[in-house]
């Protein structure tokens, strides 16, 4: 197993895309998502490219916990870091994240209403239902520092496409 | 260019997205969103064709002028959301609401 990934940024959300884009090509080292086409003069060779389900998957969780401990953890303050450990296996990523922030209460989190109807669409509290829909396991453990540990594998069957 | 723009016409407002809508961007549209509220516009199409990612934050922020257009008796649609986006409307189930 190659070793893992390691990124510090400091803890506000000025310095999030540099921490999502590393994320993002990290997912795509295990879901082998096709690049850019470095030839298309229309396509901007920075842009982002989260297409693939694992990447959706992977990047959309990583982004509600890099809010989350920037707006709860510091406070919107900063006055520390976010260190990522990422690593890699032939078809999962685990990323590990930790801050010297205000623990946050995963247990207090409130659910989304089972009927989301048009008049209980919500403005808020979607962040943590979003990061643990979207991997397979999500494990939190207060500090300091703080813990979080977000797991993703590739299903079989994207295994096979991915490298085909 | 702009990750955001408002085009009125005599038939309802347009309000296009790009690249990514999230915490760092979504406070300057939700208060583009305020003025769009304040004209009450009959018709608003939200279209998504060149958003590239979105986080809680956008996601609040369109539901924030979902909700100011209906209640000023106004229609909201939302066009052209796909990857990523499209993704996460999904999982909040909310595709059904805006007939994504």
């Amino acid at each position: 197993m190659a070793p893992p990934i390691r990124l510090s940024v400091p803890g506000t959300l000025r310095y999030r895309p540099i921490a999502v884009r590393v994320v993002a090509e990290a997912a795509r080292l295990v879901s082998y998502a096709p690049p850019l086409d470095p030839q298309d003069p229309t396509l901007d060779p920075l842009a982002l490219e989260v297409r693939h389900p694992f990447d959706t998957a992977v990047v959309s969780a990583f982004m509600e916990i890099f809010n989350n401990i920037a707006i709860h953890a510091y406070q919107r303050r900063g006055g520390g870091t976010i260190d990522l450990e990422i690593t890699l296996t032939s078809d999962a990523i685990v990323i590990e994240v930790k801050d010297s922030g205000r623990a946050f209460d995963l247990d207090n989190v409130v659910p989304l209403p089972a009927d989301l109807d048009e008049d209980a669409l919500p403005e808020g509290g979607m962040g943590i239902h979003i990061a643990k829909t979207m991997l397979d396991d999500m494990t939190y453990e207060p500090g300091p520092p703080n813990l979080w540990r977000l797991y993703k594998r590739m299903p079989a069957a994207q295994v096979a496409v991915g490298r085909s | 260019m702009a990750p955001f723009e408002v085009h009125r016409t005599a038939e309802g407002t347009t309000l296009m997205v790009r690249g990514s809508l999230d915490i760092n961007s979504a406070p300057a549209l939700s208060e583009e969103i305020d003025k769009i509220v304040a004209t009450r516009p009959g018709k608003v199409v939200v279209d998504l064709s060149q958003l590239d990612l979105i986080d809680s934050s956008g996601v609040a922020a369109l539901v924030k002028l979902y909700k100011g257009v209906r209640n000023t008796g106004g229609a909201l649609a939302i066009t052209g959301a796909r990857d990523q986006p499209l993704a996460i409307f999904k999982l909040l189930r909310m595709d059904k609401v805006f007939n994504l």
